[in-house]
């Protein structure tokens, strides 16, 4: 008989997310478990006990997920969890902080999707403002796009903060190949004449780009905003935009809104789900990963 | 239909071992539910609750784990279930405190063996240390190995008292005959293993407890068990798969044999999965901890021949 999919679910904080739970479920694993409060050095430990209860036939049946909060340390721990392997003992491991890395891929992809499709241009180069973006979906959109030849600005209302989640994007998410800078949030008027593409993921409820400001955005090509709750991060974007005209716009910019990412961050983080199980090798995903197949996914839809 | 088997998995820890979560549904549990961060005080509540949801027929499809690190708690907890059953509404427990019970039991009955068929003695006769017998697996090789009457010492990597502590803890408790000592220095070690017939090395993942220089100051030495599968082994010379191959490096002990983490796991793995599975197919309520494990390891090793 063959063995029941199980998918053994990390997280830092007290409780797992229902929406990882329910997209593990759907993606197809059997069981899900929860081990909650995980410290980093408990990661090797669960890791291999883990490993060695399955022969190597089975652990293809079995997976790892980290969840949490905090981008970094679901780095982290995504690789330690590699580095407990003890091949041919080995499982799949995808990190996905708060859906942080899917739903940043699903922003990231939507908006090149727009750029490619409405202005004959890539992310190549772009200027982008990472509004809000010193939290969990800013940090990994800002990565992703600046791996994808970028010039991303990330946007807080203390500077400091904002260079501190910068260089640390740079660094640790970016091995030092890439160079996000940092604004204040005070400045944006002045950021916002350069910006080709504005990513909003501040908190829900708080209006991150005005009206005002949309219209002196003399090359602004598309908002993308992943609140779901009103009022909008962004001025004019609701939830249902999908790559729609933004009003009060002379640069006929597009907007996306949280539901159309939401949607593309469904179907990567389910279809990663299922790469865990499907691969034959062991598989390490995280935001790369999802960028990309957030991307093929907006790719069949031209 | 019949109900689903399910098995509510109690552990003093703030969470559940993956290789248990993974052993239980491979064993044919359907659903698990793990608690976490359990307190002694808990267990009656929590076994009663159990107990009283089902009919005594959809009871024999429940089951109850204790799991954890601390073997003092967990047999405590074991306890507290037996207590709180009101039969007709009985459930089955299983005791396997971060799969020690299991561990140890295929350790000592796989060792107990390649004594046998390499130097046709027993248990009994022997001087046995236990490296790593502080910890969860090393204190029940520990208990396993005197219960069989072995002259058993656990070995502490730090403190003679933490040895000693262990030692007298469990030999009250089961009338074992436990010895405490400690081995912090390669000559520690050396002076321990002189004169000893087994080694049982039951110390963390990817720790050399015994380097060849020290195996060399071995002079009876006769079977060598490690349950470390992470390189580097527990004892140098050691492989994995070992099934009573020899033990080279042990230049003074000729004829020594070795039986390494994977002959271990394997024993290991059928015997944690035959008593989940003993749960379920069981017609009345078993309550499981080292001792049967003990008995069903040797049982497993005989069928094996």
């Amino acid at each position: 008989m063959e063995k029941p999919f199980i998918l053994h679910m990390l997280t830092t904080a007290k409780n797992l997310s229902p929406f990882d739970v329910n997209m593990a479920l759907d993606a197809g694993w059997v069981s899900a478990l929860p081990y909650i409060n995980v410290e980093a050095s408990e990661v090797q430990g669960l890791v291999q006990d883990a490993i060695f209860s399955r022969s190597a036939k089975n652990l293809k049946r079995t997976g790892i997920f980290i969840g949490g909060r905090d981008t970094k340390q679901a780095m982290d721990m995504l690789k330690t969890a590699r580095r407990s392997m003890v091949p041919p003992f080995e499982v799949s491991v995808f990190a996905d902080p708060s859906g942080a890395f899917t739903t940043a891929a699903g922003m990231v992809a939507s908006a090149e999707h727009e750029l490619i499709t409405k202005f004959d241009t890539t992310l190549e180069g772009k200027t982008i403002l990472a509004l809000g973006g010193t939290g969990p979906v800013g940090q990994a959109a800002a990565v992703i796009a600046a791996q994808a030849g970028a010039k991303v600005i990330i946007i807080g209302r203390q500077l400091e903060k904002a260079q501190h989640v910068a260089d640390m994007c740079n660094n640790e998410f970016g091995d030092g190949k890439i160079t996000i800078l940092a604004g204040a949030d005070a400045d944006k008027a002045e950021y916002i004449k350069t910006a080709d593409v504005v990513f909003a993921t501040g908190a829900a409820g708080i209006e991150l780009l005005s009206a005002e400001l949309i219209a002196l955005a003399p090359q602004l090509k598309v908002a993308a905003d992943v609140n779901a709750v009103p009022p909008s991060g962004i001025a004019g974007v609701d939830a249902f935009h999908n790559g729609t005209p933004i009003q009060g716009s002379n640069s006929n910019a597009v907007g996306i809104g949280a539901l159309a990412i939401g949607n593309v961050k469904y179907h990567t983080q389910n279809s990663l789900l299922k790469k865990m199980i499907s691969s034959d090798k062991p598989v390490y995903l995280h935001f790369e990963h999802a960028f990309e197949v957030a991307r093929e996914y907006m790719a069949t839809r031209r | 239909m019949e109900k689903r088997s399910i098995l509510h998995m109690l552990d003093p820890m703030p969470n559940n071992s993956p290789f248990d979560i993974n052993m239980a549904m491979d064993a044919g549990f359907d659903v698990l539910m793990p608690y976490s961060n359990v307190k002694l005080d808990s267990v009656n509540r929590l076994t009663q609750d159990a107990i009283f949801s089902r009919s005594p027929a959809g009871i024999k499809r429940t089951g109850l784990f204790i799991g954890g690190r601390d073997l003092e708690l967990v047999m405590d907890m074991l306890d507290a279930c037996k207590q709180a059953m009101v039969p007709p509404f009985e459930v089955s427990v299983f005791a396997d405190p971060s799969g020690a019970f299991t561990t140890a039991a295929a350790l000592v009955a796989c060792v107990e063996q390649a004594l046998k068929t390499h130097h046709g003695k027993e248990l009994k006769d022997c001087r046995v240390l236990v490296f790593g017998g502080t910890g969860p697996v090393g204190i029940a090789t520990g208990i396993i190995a005197s219960l069989a009457g072995a002259d058993t010492a656990l070995v502490d990597h730090l403190l003679l008292d933490s040895a000693l502590d262990v030692a007298k803890a469990f030999n009250r408790r089961f009338g074992c005959t436990l010895k405490g000592e400690c081995a912090r220095t390669e000559e520690d070690k050396a002076a321990l293993i002189a004169d000893v017939d087994i080694i049982f090395c039951a110390a963390k993942a990817g720790v050399q407890v015994l380097s060849s220089a020290v195996l060399k100051a071995a002079q009876h030495l006769k079977v060598v068990g490690d349950v470390n599968a992470v390189p580097p082994l527990g004892i140098e010379g050691i492989k994995r798969s070992d099934l009573g191959a020899p033990l080279v490096n042990a230049i003074n002990s000729p004829g020594a044999v070795a039986v390494g983490a994977l002959a271990v796991g394997d024993v290991k793995y059928q015997l944690q999965h035959e008593m989940l599975n003993f749960m379920l197919s069981t017609d009345k309520p078993v309550y499981l901890d080292f001792r049967e494990a003990f008995n069903k390891a040797r049982d497993i090793l005989i069928q094996k021949k």
